[in-house]
């Protein structure tokens, strides 16, 4: 199978990839009429496959699921999933013939297999849908002709897709129509009606493309949400160990400060970000991620090329071919850091410590935010997108590594955001080795406040505010973010 | 009374909450033999009180501990707060309220058994130590239960005999009786008694009026100080509220186009090899008015869920809901529209962002929050309501921070501000005291004069609304009985 992306004329790769519309709310009228009475098989119970089917059929929709017959055989996990919800479960054989919409919710990895096991099965004109674009974009998987292919795909973990639905609202979800099948023109009322079953289009819905999902997607979870989060972990703990603060203390800040700190960012942006430090804090805050994001450039501009050729994609498959080589090798390095291996102490940290002792972190984030939606918006991708891929998603990762710090956010995401994880942060840490050799504990450890007298100069301030709130990912957050009025707050510590 | 030194000598306490004193130069002796119930108005800074002397709330201010060294109970105080905080394995504390029906393999969060053995060991407890306080309180039974799946007074009970069990010098327990079922109740009267004799000093935080005969102090909170009254009946009870007509849209009847609410035929739930319910036929007409009954675990809630769109088994099984087979293609939407629904778990997990405004306007779209915005005659309809319910000073404070009682009449007025034809109350009253009860039960024997069909749950016969007419008694998932009154 050749890559799809770059089977394309370059007009048709720029059109797709820039491919990015936020809809009105007034598109999805037609609720979830378009599925109704329809066969909705569902293939996979996994967390995005249970709760996206609970919510779907609670919408008034008929869903089943398919599950491979040593599933069901041996009752395992996805199987009781099934059953203890009282939905009706059949292998692939019984229950994919007569389906009019299939919805692929199994890991990346699998899609290859499980499309070849199920495309044959499916009926004249049925339609596919995907939460994910790698496999017909990146492995360019064929459809047959007669079938539509759509892609809905909630921005967040399948847990919060059901619990945003029964209080009534919804997660942001991304939509798209593979341009190469769409035979009867039903993609789009397909997608609009499955988005509305899940509950999607009450917190804003972005109308997108494979291409764009997945070169974006790629992007963001290598760069920002996953590398850059680890690196700057890793060497925040590091220096305040060889600095002298107590590891108990340095691991519980590095832990949950990065929750507390972005929990900021998703309710106000980068400048809402930066608003919780004391104007001093701010303006070496600012200082510190310009430098940052210099140092930073050049690997995100690599990471997203190598995205954009397919070397990335290519690379991670021979991994595949190979047993996973490298990335359980990686995931096992993981393991074996200080900060994983150093549980959090038993001190009250103040949500605003988190701000004031952590202050290397909130540069960070910034630095990371905005790099990687220049070089996402640089490379053609839309301003929309590129804000989902960045902004949007860091919180949630944050939130991951609270619960089990960086093993858990690495098991928590996609292989595929796991295997790039590992190769940004591999390049990171060397870029960034004179950075921080200049960096003491006011930036991390100790309060950035304590001893300076709070006076900073107003010219100065007026402009750092207005570099922050002017940048682009600002001007669309707000706009996008308007959408999402009913945020929930996230806390864990 | 005794020339002991007193356990806990408080002096000049002060505590603020939100810029305002609510205890101020607050002065209290509290001597060995003496066990208190701290009782009187709403709002008056109980709990406030009993968090300032376990350090769980900021106060300014003396409190001296003098505890017994050679002593088997633990010197120490606790407090058992009046809602069990607990977490999931991930230290997360978003749940919603559904979420003990929605089955996943994965567990969220431990399980009773789990929990008590991580209680005891932090505490340096004997596990064996537990089960006689287990048993007492009917929940030996509960031990491979998730916490997430426990109902609000099985959760009472874990923090009961996590206490309990612990039997520290000084203890501190907010609304002790809060959805005990009877017999759990009169259990743990005597277990109060038992653990005052082996040298623990108790304050109850209540209004209840059946109390252990352990107890022999009674004081209220007036004026931010501490006023000792002789007996129970002599503590302040809250203004009777005056009577005010009904607003005009709920004296009309709901439109209803079924002849039955209401139909389960032969309906089970079953989680694996657990069965929760078993068998349960009922049919609820409209116009009628049901009491469910049934001690605490005996399926009374997850038969309510079936009833509201809330559970997943309902699906491929017989119920039918306003003339519907469920699985036809209706939405959870759909049903929810037509229920008025309130429970002790959906207060619990209520956003906790949401002022008592956006609660209100919450119940026209039976979203748990507020995202969308109302009409004009739909404000005009929440401005009465909250009006009858003397509610609208309070309209733009968050919800969590009201006292108990109001926070209940937001919800009742959120239940039923689109005037459903079905009423489901499930313990509207718990943590109410008498009068606040009587004062709701009557709102609803109001409401329901209309011909709203009623079903409300409640474990105590003398705080009943008088309209009902019919019960339905479960025991450990089964129907027990069925009666007309």
């Amino acid at each position: 199978m050749a890559n799809y992306f770059n089977t394309l004329p370059l007009r048709e790769q720029l059109n797709q990839l820039g491919h990015a519309e936020f809809m009105d709310s007034k598109e999805f009228s037609d609720g979830v009429n378009a599925l109704k009475g329809k066969k909705i098989v569902i293939v996979g119970c996994g967390a995005q496959g249970l709760n996206q089917g609970l919510n779907l059929r609670d919408s008034g929709l008929d869903v089943s699921y398919a599950l491979r017959k040593e599933a069901i055989e041996q009752k395992r996990d996805s199987w009781k999933n099934a059953t203890d919800n009282n939905f009706d479960v059949g292998t692939y054989e019984e229950l994919i013939p007569s389906a009019d919409l299939v919805i692929n919710l199994t890991p990346d990895k699998q899609h290859t297999s499980v499309i070849n096991a199920v495309q044959p099965l499916m009926k004249q004109g049925a339609a596919l849908s995907y939460s994910h674009g790698f496999n017909i974009v990146e492995e360019g998987m064929q459809i047959r002709k007669d079938i539509t292919v759509l892609m809905v795909a909630p921005k967040c973990p399948g847990s919060e897709v059901r619990a945003e639905y029964l209080r009534g609202f919804g997660v942001p979800t991304l939509i798209a129509v593979h341009p190469e099948n769409d035979p009867e023109g039903k993609g789009w009322p397909y997608a609009k009606a499955y988005c509305v079953g899940t509950g999607g289009h009450r917190a804003g819905v972005l109308k997108s493309s494979f291409v764009a999902e997945v070169k974006s997607d790629l992007m963001g979870e290598q760069t920002i949400l996953c590398g850059l989060l680890q690196t700057g972990s890793i060497l925040s703990f590091d220096k305040m160990v060889e600095k002298g603060i107590d590891p108990g203390y340095a691991s519980k800040l590095v832990q949950y400060g990065v929750e507390v700190i972005t929990e900021a960012l998703k309710h106000g942006g980068v400048s809402g970000m930066l608003d919780r430090l004391s104007n001093p804090a701010k303006i070496k805050a600012f200082q510190i991620s310009e430098e940052l994001k210099d140092i930073m450039r050049p690997l995100f501009q690599k990471h997203q090329d190598d995205i954009m050729s397919g070397e990335f994609s290519k690379t991670m498959m021979e991994d595949w071919a190979n047993g996973d080589a490298n990335l359980l090798k990686w995931r096992a390095e993981t393991g074996e850091t200080a900060f994983e291996k150093t549980p959090a102490g038993d001190v009250k940290i103040s949500e605003q410590e988190y701000f004031d002792n952590y202050l290397l972190m909130v540069a960070f984030v910034r630095a990371g935010v905005e790099l990687a939606f220049e070089t996402m918006v640089d490379a053609g991708i839309k301003p929309e997108s590129a804000y989902y891929e960045s902004l949007h998603e860091t919180p949630l990762i944050a939130n991951t590594i609270a619960r089990k710090k960086l093993f858990e956010m690495n098991r928590v995401i996609s292989d595929t955001a796991e295997y790039g994880c590992y190769l940004f942060d591999q390049a990171c840490k060397p870029l960034l080795a004179d950075f921080m050799t200049k960096v003491d504990t006011d930036l991390v450890g100790k309060n950035f406040n304590e001893g300076k007298d709070g006076s900073v100069d107003n010219v100065q301030l007026v402009q750092v505010n207005e570099i922050l709130r002017n940048h682009p990912v600002e001007t669309v957050g707000v706009r996008l973010r308007k959408a999402m009025t009913a945020m929930k707050v996230i806390k864990t510590v | 009374m005794t020339h002991h030194n007193p356990v806990a000598h408080i002096t000049h306490l002060n505590v603020q909450y939100a810029g305002q004193a609510v205890l101020s130069d607050f002065n209290w002796n509290i001597y060995p033999g003496e066990n208190w119930v701290i009782g009187g108005k709403s709002g008056t800074g109980k709990t406030s009180l009993a968090k300032a002397i376990v350090g769980e709330e900021k106060a300014t201010g003396e409190i001296t501990f003098h505890f017994k060294e050679h002593s088997a109970c633990p010197p120490r105080a606790y407090y058992v707060s009046n809602w069990y905080q607990f977490t999931n394995l991930e230290g997360d504390r978003n749940f919603y309220y559904q979420q003990r029906y929605n089955k996943f393999q994965k567990n969220d969060t431990l399980t009773v058994y789990a929990d008590l053995i991580h209680f005891g060991q932090k505490n340096d407890l004997r596990y064996a130590d537990a089960e006689p306080i287990l048993h007492a309180l009917g929940f030996e039974n509960c031990k491979d239960t998730q916490l997430i799946e426990l109902s609000s007074g099985e959760h009472k009970k874990l923090q009961l005999v996590q206490a309990l069990w612990l039997n520290p010098q000084l203890l501190i327990i907010d609304e002790p009786f809060t959805g005990l079922d009877k017999q759990s109740r009169s259990n743990l009267l005597d277990l109060f008694n038992e653990i005052s004799d082996k040298g623990t000093t108790l304050i109850l935080i209540t209004n209840d009026s059946q109390l252990p005969s352990c107890i022999n102090r009674f004081a209220e909170i007036e004026n931010g100080r501490l006023k000792v009254v002789e007996q129970a009946k002599d503590l302040s009870k809250d203004n009777v509220r005056e009577k005010k007509p009904l607003p005009y849209f709920l004296q009309q009847e709901p439109e209803t186009t079924s002849q039955n609410i209401v139909e389960l035929k032969n309906v089970s739930v079953r989680y694996g090899d657990k069965v929760v319910l078993k068998n349960i036929s009922w049919k609820v007409k409209a116009g009628e008015k049901w009491l469910l009954q049934g001690p605490n675990g005996s399926g009374k809630s997850t038969l309510l869920s079936l009833l509201n769109g809330d559970h997943p088994q309902a699906y491929a099984s017989d119920i039918w809901l306003f003339g519907t087979k469920r699985g036809s293609g209706e939405s959870i939407w759909d049903i929810k529209e037509k229920v008025g629904i309130i429970s002790p778990e959906m207060h619990w997990y209520f956003d906790r962002n949401a002022t008592v405004w956006h609660t209100v306007a919450s119940g026209f779209y039976d979203s748990i929050g507020w995202f969308m915005e109302v009409k004009y005659e739909e404000k005009k309809r929440m401005e009465q309501l909250l009006d009858f319910f003397d509610l609208l000073p309070y309209k733009d404070q968050l919800l969590h921070t009201l006292p108990l009682g109001k926070q209940r009449l937001t919800l009742l007025a959120r239940t039923i501000i689109k005037n459903p034809p079905l009423l489901i109350l499930d313990e509207p009253c718990q943590g109410l005291d008498v009068a606040q009860t009587t004062h709701f039960n009557a709102v609803v024997d109001e409401l329901c004069a209309h011909g709203n069909t009623l079903i409300y749950v409640g474990h105590y016969e003398s705080q009943l609304p008088s309209c009902i007419e019919h019960k339905f008694i479960l025991e450990k998932g089964e129907v027990l009985q069925e009666v007309t009154i």
